[in-house]
């Protein structure tokens, strides 16, 4: 397959006040990947995929989005490109399932235009496609962690783009949509989207990336196939614990080994 | 029960707008009948020979009755339509058109003409600049502090901004005669639709309606700011454009509404509850709804104060006696909407 990158990061610089948060990453996302970003709390993962949002601004360095710089396109415009999937959250006021899905089109509506009834139509699909169209009219504050997020990945696919960062997809969830959102993941990736999620999980990162990229301290500390990155002394590197990695059925875990004495 | 779509609702709350409407340029000292009514119009549409009844229509309808039927109307549409895009736009449900301070700038806009000069016009100019300076101290405020645009820093910047016009506000009061000037600047303050005239009132509708508009149009956007910036940004909004927007329209609206009948409480708050109850959050709906609302509860309550008493009591203190406990009600019901 042909690499076409979506998202090219160079030499890109960031810091809060006093500290430094990215220092000199270097970083690609091709067309079909699925990339995740491992590494532990505080180590810029959130803050690259903001700048790659253009939420926040790099202090130095550049990002590109196909073929321009990310500073040529307004929101708008890296929305006809990129769908967004926050961790689910709880929202203000009490819209349905379907309000918050057909949100997803807004960037393709016209100052004076209201969503049409194709636009009804595509969220609904979407709904569909996730497997939750039965929650269509459901208040989106009383569904469970699991269904906001899938609510939230329907809303993505109305936007109508093929590239989806993803912000600790699971995080919160109970095993089970743990693992369901991550087949929803692959699934989608076979049919030709292209994703970029933050993770916790070392396991996580090796069921469903076609790549792997390790932070630690602001900087890239590895990047490349999940297998040969994700290794005891790198887990022991990053997060300062030992771990086993056993290889089943040509699937490999990361088994946590707990310090002497802990048992 | 079926659901009633929106188109639905939309025409039945301008039906009851034209209702109370018609009901309120019949009522009143000389009490019209409706067929003497449809005459009169027939009369002044299609021509025809008059009356003298025709020329002391002329007189009650158009110079009295429409102006303040069409006042009622704008006012109570400005503000409940900026009470809900501000409800929005802060993601809380105890905002109302004045948390930026407009309010508070106007009337002591207003108070200083008054003290200042004998010419309305000076009042009315003053009232709406000071409305927006307000506001503009309230911006100036909230991004000053944080160096961003944090909303709570902006209510915060607000809540500063319509303190400080208010202590000038009692200074002019202070210093203003007390036999002439403070009862005017006191019983301004308590709003009246009683300034009403049809020229003003047109000139006046204009920059209204298109304020009033353009936060309609703002309703679609409001959904996915109440998500946060953040996500808003993500989403494809341009959310400064539209936060500033919004601003901007619920400063000129509000601020127009204070130049034409003083402070009128209550509305931009508690009707875009009662319609988030009715018809549940989405501001696409709830922004259209919350302006003819708006405006037939203001005209409601207008000709009831002009029919009920013996002395008309100041609209103000009307909107305030029967906001208050349709206002306990809605909180009760209202969490529905609000999460």
């Amino acid at each position: 397959m042909e690499l076409t990158p979506i998202i090219t990061v160079n030499d890109l610089h960031f810091s809060y006040p006093k500290r430094p948060v990215l220092e000199g990453i270097d970083f690609t996302l091709q067309r079909g990947e699925v990339v995740s970003l491992l590494g532990p709390n505080g180590c810029g993962k959130s803050t690259l995929i903001r700048l790659i949002l253009k939420l926040i601004h790099a202090a130095r360095g550049e990002i590109w989005l196909h073929n321009k710089t990310l500073h040529r396109y307004s929101h708008r415009e890296i929305a006809s490109h990129i769908a967004y999937i926050p961790q689910y959250h709880n929202v203000p006021f009490n819209y349905s399932v379907l309000e918050m899905v057909i949100m997803g089109r807004i960037s393709k509506l016209g100052l004076f235009a209201s969503p049409s009834e194709n636009d009804r139509i595509i969220a609904i699909k979407s709904l569909e496609r996730v497997g939750i169209s039965d929650l269509a009219t459901r208040p989106f504050g009383q569904l469970s962690g699991g269904q906001k997020q899938m609510v939230l990945l329907a809303r993505a696919l109305t936007q109508g783009v093929d590239t989806f960062i993803m912000d600790e997809p699971v995080s919160g969830l109970d095993y089970g949509n743990q693992i369901r959102l991550l087949e929803l993941i692959v699934s989608l990736s076979a049919q030709g989207y292209t994703f970029l999620k933050t993770t916790h999980y070392p396991d996580h990162a090796l069921m469903v990336s076609s790549r792997v990229v390790v932070m630690n301290d602001g900087k890239i500390i590895a990047d490349g196939n999940p297998s040969d990155v994700i290794t005891a002394p790198m887990i022991r590197e990053v997060y300062g614990i030992n771990t086993d990695l056993i290889t089943h059925n040509s699937n490999t875990w990361c088994i946590p080994t707990f310090s002497k004495g802990a048992l | 029960m079926k659901r009633i779509k929106p188109l639905g609702w939309i025409i039945g709350a301008t039906m009851l707008l034209i209702v109370i409407a018609t009901l309120s340029l019949l009522w009143g000292q000389y009490p019209i009948t409706l067929e003497t009514l449809i005459g009169y119009l027939q009369f002044k549409v299609l021509g025809g020979v008059g009356n003298d009844t025709y020329t002391l229509l002329d007189n009650i309808i158009l110079q009295i009755r429409l102006p303040r039927v069409m006042l009622a109307i704008l006012i109570g549409a400005s503000l409940a339509t900026s009470g809900a895009a501000f409800q929005a736009m802060f993601v809380n449900p105890l905002v109302s058109p004045g948390i930026l301070g407009v309010l508070a700038g106007a009337s002591f806009g207003a108070a200083l003409g008054m003290l200042i000069s004998d010419h309305w016009f000076v009042v009315q100019a003053l009232a709406f600049t000071f409305g927006f300076v307000a506001v503009g101290v309230a911006v100036l405020i909230g991004t000053m502090v944080t160096n961003s645009r944090s909303t709570v820093m902006l209510v915060l910047g607000g809540v500063i901004s319509s303190a400080l016009f208010t202590s000038i506000l009692s200074i002019i009061k202070y210093l203003a005669d007390p036999y002439s000037t403070l009862p005017a600047i006191v019983y301004w303050l308590m709003g009246s639709l009683t300034m009403a005239d049809l020229s003003g009132v047109i000139l006046i509708s204009v920059p209204m309606l298109l304020s009033i508009a353009g936060m309609i149009m703002l309703g679609k956007y409001f959904d996915i700011l109440s998500l946060g910036d953040e996500e808003a940004k993500a989403l494809g909004v341009n959310v400064p454009l539209v936060r500033f927007g919004a601003i901007l329209l619920a400063t000129l609206a509000s601020s127009l509404s204070v130049v034409m009948a003083g402070i009128i409480g209550w509305i931009g708050l508690i009707i875009p509850h009662i319609i988030r109850m009715a018809i549940g959050p989405s501001h696409r709906l709830l922004m259209p709804l919350s302006a003819i609302v708006g405006g037939a509860f203001l005209l409601l309550a207008d000709t009831i104060s002009r029919l009920a008493f013996s002395v008309e009591v100041p609209i103000g203190i009307l909107t305030s006696l029967i906001g208050i406990p349709i206002f306990i009600i809605v909180l009760k019901n209202a969490r529905a909407a609000w999460n």
